[in-house]
């Protein structure tokens, strides 16, 4: 395995600082702002129209728009897991993956957020939530936990940023004008004293230690959105563990999705090493195995009881209409990246891409199969509903709302890492002179 | 008998046996026709109505045919006495009350008629049915002497000017309850006798009734040929007083949002409180190390 490279700090700064897009660079932006536009325009349309615009009914009033918020609020959880876990156990490689999963945890919270507003139909019904809203309803506390973990993640990304932020305002020769006056107005005022330093390492470790319950709470609540309400499928006990799981999960395959990404745009080999594919490589496998244990527990159990309001909904999984998407997120999102990263050959950069990338796919599909089969199972009997309410298929507004708050999340990853350092230039260069000194 | 002759007894058996199960299962098998059917209603001698009902039979019960469409005649299928038009419903049933206009009629007859028909433009046969009813109201009323109380009912029919008691009619004598009528001594049904009254002595002491002890009486005279259906209620403090318990003033975790449980509002408040204390901690800690780099 490849060891840390020493370098400079002129030489440090100058990787890590943040640069122009290139060609691909604007393509890529291009894309995802006209994904973005399109998604605009369906939300424009379902805010016309109404939420007739969406294939939703009677019987899956929870379509595609909770699944994806389902997802983001999942990957969100990866803030705690790296920055706050990693920092509290002091984990030595870290430094490179902190940022990452901060920024992801940012955008993925910003969008789950919006996202509820678009499956409400109506947004300015939001503020019916704060006068009239009931704290025994788990809606309620999802939306103050959200709203909670989202100050957090953004106090926590702000924080670790500040003296960066000093060194990108001394290097405004280098960076232009673009964003001098936004460097200078975040963190002119950080001058890297004693004191100021000791209280930013005060306040980072205070985040940590909140954050951690706090991430457990935004999933662990969003879980008991289903399972309080009794249906099957939603009926467990053992939701909350299930949900958390499923999201350290993809949280963990975002970030080495993004490692990778970043790694080849701005060459970072040097910073993000095959070293740290290995470490989240072997982390992924404990994650996707510790899933797969929650799934087995999720369908095996009440497979084996096969109790009847149940069945229908368990062979629709397991031999009906979902079985292809069930069985592709169970092996996609699990078992084959299991299968790839528990050798050491597979948690090299390349191969740990590809199973990263089956992660995050494998739990979107997760996801959509947690919502809609059980919607459309419901315990009592259907009667008197069109044909059409037995089946479900998100409507091209659906898809492109969804498409659009994907790409949402990617922007504001992508802008981010245009503006700000992606990799903590200040703690890198710290790293190494401790490394040094020790040595 | 020869052997013979047992086995011609047999195959006759059998033959029998054959032609009497395949008759059987062609009656199951075919629907008959259409049926519609009607009856009247009286309830607290006040405004009648008349039900319809479209059913047919299918297989050896009957089964409702539901969206046929009915129009019910007073005295005689013509416009001008036309009652009102109802589409049975899905339990094959549609009621018609008696209109207002037609009040000077009403009292003017003793004796009345309500026809149904149904053309055959819902894609069944043309049907129609009818009823001949006697004018008649339905009394109810109690006496209590000596801690014995009664119940006492008298079905009383319009002849000439006079309301004349009836004798020899069958009538349930009941006490209302939520799901039905319990009856309010040990026969199910009581016949009035040379008076025309029927009674029952009142058997059900510390039965539950409302917040003042009121139990409701009826009582019922049902799909009498000549009379139809009637029914009257009464009122009498001949129960237990049951004060009902209520959670809808309690906190609970299904009421409205200002009752919440107290322990709810308690640990829930203080974990906002906990993590926005230390939010607002933490910005607080930012103007901090603001201050220290303005003035350092």
């Amino acid at each position: 395995m490849e060891k840390l490279q020493k370098f400079s700090p002129e030489k440090i700064t100058s990787d890590l600082l943040p640069q122009k897009f290139g060609r691909r660079g604007m393509i890529w932006t291009t894309i995802l702002v006209v994904i973005c536009c399109i998604g605009a325009f369906a939300y424009i349309k379902q805010l016309r129209e109404g939420l007739v615009v969406t294939n939703m009914g009677d019987y899956v009033s929870w379509g595609i728009y909770i699944s994806n918020f389902v997802f983001f609020v999942a990957i969100s959880l990866v803030g705690s897991l790296i920055t706050a876990i990693f920092r509290l156990a002091n984990v030595p490689w870290r430094t490179p993956l902190t940022r990452i999963s901060e920024i992801i945890a940012v955008s993925a919270i910003t969008f789950a957020s919006l996202i509820i507003i678009v499956d409400m139909g109506r947004p300015e019904r939001l503020v019916y939530l704060f006068t009239h809203g009931r704290i025994q309803s788990p809606i309620m506390w999802d939306v103050i936990v959200i709203s909670t973990y989202f100050c957090i993640s953004l106090l926590l990304l702000y924080i670790t940023l500040l003296p960066d932020i000093k060194m990108m305002i001394a290097a405004k020769d280098k960076l232009g004008k673009p964003f001098s006056k936004l460097y200078r107005w975040l963190g002119t005022f950080w001058k890297g004293t004693a004191a100021q330093e000791k209280i930013r390492n005060k306040s980072i470790t205070i985040i940590c230690i909140v954050t951690i319950p706090v991430a457990f709470c935004i999933h662990t609540v969003t879980s008991w959105l289903f399972a309080t309400t009794y249906r099957p499928g939603w009926d467990s006990t053992n939701f909350g563990a299930y949900f958390v799981s499923g999201a350290f999960l993809v949280g963990a395959g975002a970030v080495v999705v993004a490692m990778y990404v970043f790694r080849r745009v701005y060459k970072l080999e040097h910073y993000i090493t095959e070293m740290h594919f290995d470490k989240m490589g072997k982390i992924l496998v404990m994650l996707a195995l510790l899933y797969l244990y929650f799934n087995v527990n999720e369908y095996l159990v009440p497979a084996f009881k096969m109790r009847k309001p149940e069945e229908a909904h368990l062979t629709g999984l397991f031999a009906g209409e979902f079985a292809p998407l069930f069985w592709f997120a169970i092996l996609v999102g699990m078992i084959i990246p299991i299968l790839i990263v528990v050798f050491p050959k597979g948690r090299k950069p390349n191969a740990m891409f590809v199973a990263g990338v089956m992660v995050v796919v494998g739990a979107w599909f997760k996801r959509y199969l947690i919502v809609t089969p059980t919607l459309l199972q419901p315990f009592l009997p259907k009667y008197d509903a069109p044909a059409r309410y037995s089946h479900y298929f998100p409507s091209w507004e659906e898809w492109a709302i969804t498409a659009g708050s994907l790409a949402g999340v990617l922007l504001i990853i992508t802008f981010f890492a245009r503006v700000f350092p992606i990799i903590s230039i200040y703690k890198t260069i710290t790293d190494q002179n401790e490394t040094e000194q020790s040595s | 008998m020869k052997p013979n002759n047992h086995h011609k007894l047999f195959i006759i058996m059998l033959f029998l046996f054959g032609t009497a199960v395949s008759k059987i299962n062609a009656q199951d098998s075919t629907a008959s026709t259409t049926v519609l059917s009607v009856r009247y209603f009286l309830p607290e001698n006040k405004i009648p109505y008349v039900d319809v009902s479209t059913k047919k039979k299918v297989g050896r019960k009957f089964e409702p045919v539901k969206g046929i469409p009915v129009n019910v005649y007073f005295s005689e299928a013509a416009e001008k006495n036309l009652l009102g038009k109802i589409i049975t419903g899905i339990d094959g049933e549609g009621r018609v009350a008696l209109p207002a206009s037609f009040k000077a009629t009403w009292d003017s007859l003793n004796e009345f008629k309500f026809v149904a028909v149904s053309d055959s433009s819902a894609g069944v046969e043309s049907l129609s049915g009818d009823v001949t009813i006697k004018k008649a109201i339905l009394v109810i009323d109690t006496t209590s002497t000596e801690g014995i109380r009664t119940v006492t009912a008298q079905l009383k029919e319009k002849n000439g000017n006079e309301w004349v008691a009836v004798k020899e009619i069958e009538m349930k004598l009941g006490i209302k309850r939520r799901l039905g009528n319990l009856t309010v001594g040990d026969a199910e049904t009581y016949t009035s006798d040379s008076t025309g009254m029927a009674s029952a002595e009142f058997k059900r002491d510390s039965m539950p009734g409302d917040e003042k002890g009121n139990l409701i009486l009826v009582a019922r005279v049902e799909d009498n040929d000549n009379y139809g259906n009637l029914v009257v209620e009464k009122s009498v403090p001949w129960g237990k007083s049951v004060q009902a318990e209520t959670h809808f003033w309690h906190r609970t975790l299904w009421s409205t949002g200002n009752r919440a449980p107290l322990w709810l509002l308690f640990i829930a408040y203080s974990i906002v409180i906990g993590v926005w204390g230390t939010i607002i901690f933490l910005v607080l800690q930012i103007v901090k190390i603001k201050k220290l780099g303005a003035t350092g």
